[in-house]
């Protein structure tokens, strides 16, 4: 069975006095249940220049069949300049900004065909590279 | 204030070539802020609001304990919302998740179809 884990940790020696800050949580990726491993990972990297008001990192799937299924998503802003951005939306709801060398990891619904991640550079180009995981994804009909 | 999360994903047995990448940060923080703490999520996600709203967005930690208490196991999923009830995210059992949260001035909040113990904290960028 594929097994893909995601793990976080969170420290800071400043943060709180005289008791220093580490959370930890590993959680093995699954398709919707708990049993079935994911089978489908989508990987890159690119350049979000700030030409275009948004552009769709990933688009959901049309076919319903693929809808209410889980995913995961990882994306990272790697730009060295802190005036750079990407903010980030899904199913047209803003949900984070990333400033330079930040990143962000959440499951997120692909609940309809609406539900895309849409991301737009501010300030500046900013080199990006994601991971998508995906539970479900049918193969569209050949059109050629 | 400085906050470091780390983030590790492997896989070394989905394909032919493993999966095996970390990435790390070393952000500024400031207050107000939670450390680690639980709700236990609601039916209804304006009553379980865990991230005030902040113009300019928090770090955010969430993860689903797989519990209604801390004892008993559920299989219920978390929705994840900013506090004008527009879901992004869901959680299963286990699973958590970390981003800089920004929506206008919205804060975050959970809700579930039954009881969930939700843990979380947030720092304010």
């Amino acid at each position: 069975m594929a097994t893909t884990t995601a793990s976080v940790s969170i420290s800071s020696n400043d943060l709180q006095p005289g008791n220093r800050l580490s959370i930890n949580a590993t959680s093995t990726l699954m398709k919707t249940g708990l049993t079935t491993g994911l089978e489908l990972m989508d990987m890159g990297k690119g350049h979000l220049t700030t030409a275009t008001a948004a552009d769709a990192l990933i688009e959901s799937s049309a076919l319903a069949g693929d809808h209410d299924s889980a995913n995961y998503f990882y994306l990272c802003n790697n730009a060295t300049d802190d005036t750079f951005h990407i903010l980030v939306a899904i199913n047209a709801t803003d949900v984070g900004r990333l400033n330079a060398g930040e990143w962000m990891f959440i499951p997120y619904a692909q609940a309809d065909a609406g539900a895309e991640i849409n991301i737009t550079a501010s300030g500046g180009t900013c080199p990006y590279e994601y991971a998508i995981f995906k539970s479900a994804s049918t193969l569209a009909a050949a059109t050629a | 204030m400085a906050l470091i999360p780390t983030l590790s994903i492997k896989d070394s047995t989905s394909f032919s070539d493993a999966i095996n990448f970390s990435v790390t940060d070393s952000l500024t923080v400031t207050s107000p802020a939670s450390s680690l703490s639980t709700i236990i999520a609601a039916t209804t996600g304006a009553n379980s609001i865990i991230v005030p709203a902040a113009a300019t967005g928090t770090y955010i930690f969430v993860r689903h304990t797989g519990t209604t208490n801390g004892t008993t196991t559920t299989s219920a999923v978390v929705l994840v919302e900013n506090t004008d009830d527009t879901q992004f995210a869901n959680l299963k059992p286990g699973e958590w998740m970390f981003l800089p949260h920004l929506s206008g001035s919205l804060g975050v909040q959970v809700q579930a179809a039954s009881a969930v113990q939700v843990e979380y904290a947030y720092w304010t960028i």
